[in-house]
């Protein structure tokens, strides 16, 4: 099914590309800059990450108050209240409208690599990974849209260097896991 | 009003986000897999869009410009994006598109949004033992490309901008279809 989807996806850019009309990673991707560039412009550039670490914040604050208010990396990310945290609901509604749009509905789960046999599997790799990528994010101090997207954008050089990073055991990982196949996992 | 702003904007994303297919897991794999290549020519065209705009407004307007540089700490920047390759590749998602997958009814993108919870947990607690002496190494601050090359930074942006969007224009889409 995830074949199928996106050979679909390539054959209607390249039809889009023989139509003189542009691509949709051309049409979308200006959309985006554009989008970045408003929000330079509102209050800052985007960013998503942070907002993991401000809700552990929020359900310390409730908790252990204590330690929240001790805690360094808590402290200097601060309130929940703030543009980031917006971003992130409105990618929800996003999602919702933009499935509205699909003429097929997208399926409740994709498989990233072939070992990735049953749901559970699924579930386990996207939640080890969600880890791995807030993680890294928070190390890094940016994700895909705070590093890549709005350093790059700026030429930042903590940016580049992120992207470089991301794509090299990014790569490198989805070939192995492809490799892999359903050998062990 | 910043974060009514900031709704909007994020409401945008995610739709030019689920139309590119970025929350999908499968697509995700095949843009890393090198095997499709339009995800990745997306973000290429966004960087490009963005810094020519951004900085070319700059010379009209740069009272109204929020420009944000973030610190470049190298061991630190480059070990945190090592770990998000190995995530991103195992996932299928990044701490943004799994917000758009749960919107659109996906239900491992639920499950990755709560191990970013999780991972955001993990790294407050280790954050004074783990993560502070490591971001103070080779701290460069907040620098550009202008500044390490030394160039103006607005006909910079103009170059990088045109050369990002003639090598995606140059490259092939569906890459397995182009040999």
């Amino acid at each position: 099914m995830s074949f199928a989807a996106t050979v679909t996806n390539s054959s209607a850019s390249v039809a889009a590309e023989r139509s003189g009309k542009l691509p949709p990673w051309a049409s979308l991707g200006i959309l985006f800059g554009v989008v970045g560039v408003l929000s330079i412009i509102a209050w800052g550039p985007i960013g998503v990450s942070g907002t993991y670490p401000r809700i552990i914040g929020e359900a310390m604050r409730a908790v252990a108050p204590g330690y929240a208010a001790e805690n360094p990396y808590l402290v200097k990310m601060g309130s929940i209240l703030v543009p980031e945290t917006f971003i992130l609901l409105g990618l929800v509604v996003g999602g919702i409208i933009g499935a509205r749009f699909d003429r097929v509905k997208a399926p409740k789960m994709e498989a990233t690599h072939p070992a990735e046999t049953t749901p559970a599997k699924r579930y386990r790799d996207a939640f080890i990974g969600g880890m791995l990528i807030v993680f890294g994010a928070r190390i890094a101090g940016g994700c895909t849209s705070g590093h890549i997207i709005s350093g790059m954008t700026q030429l930042s050089v903590s940016g580049f260097i992120f992207a470089a990073g991301v794509f090299a055991t990014g790569i490198g990982t989805a070939k192995l896991l492809n490799a892999a196949k359903t050998g062990g996992r | 009003m910043k974060n009514v702003y900031a709704l909007f904007i994020g409401v945008a994303m995610g739709l030019l986000i689920q139309r590119i297919r970025a929350s999908s897991p499968a697509a995700i794999a095949a843009n890393l897999r090198l095997e499709n290549l339009s995800i990745i020519k997306f973000m290429a065209m966004t960087i490009a869009v963005g810094m020519m705009l951004v900085y070319s407004l700059s010379l009209v307007m740069p009272d109204a410009l929020h420009f944000s540089i973030k610190p470049t700490y190298v061991v630190g920047v480059l070990l945190g994006g090592l770990v998000f390759g190995v995530g991103f590749a195992l996932s299928g998602y990044c701490p943004g598109t799994c917000a758009v997958g749960i919107g659109e009814g996906r239900r491992d993108a639920l499950f990755a949004l709560l191990g970013g919870v999780a991972g955001a947990l993990l790294f407050t607690l280790v954050y004074t033992t783990l993560i502070e002496p490591l971001v103070s190494v080779m701290d460069f601050g907040k620098i550009t490309l202008a500044d390490v090359l030394h160039v103006p930074v607005v006909p910079l942006a103009i170059g990088v901008g045109v050369l990002f969007i003639a090598v995606i224009t140059w490259l092939p889409t569906d890459v397995r279809k182009h040999g």
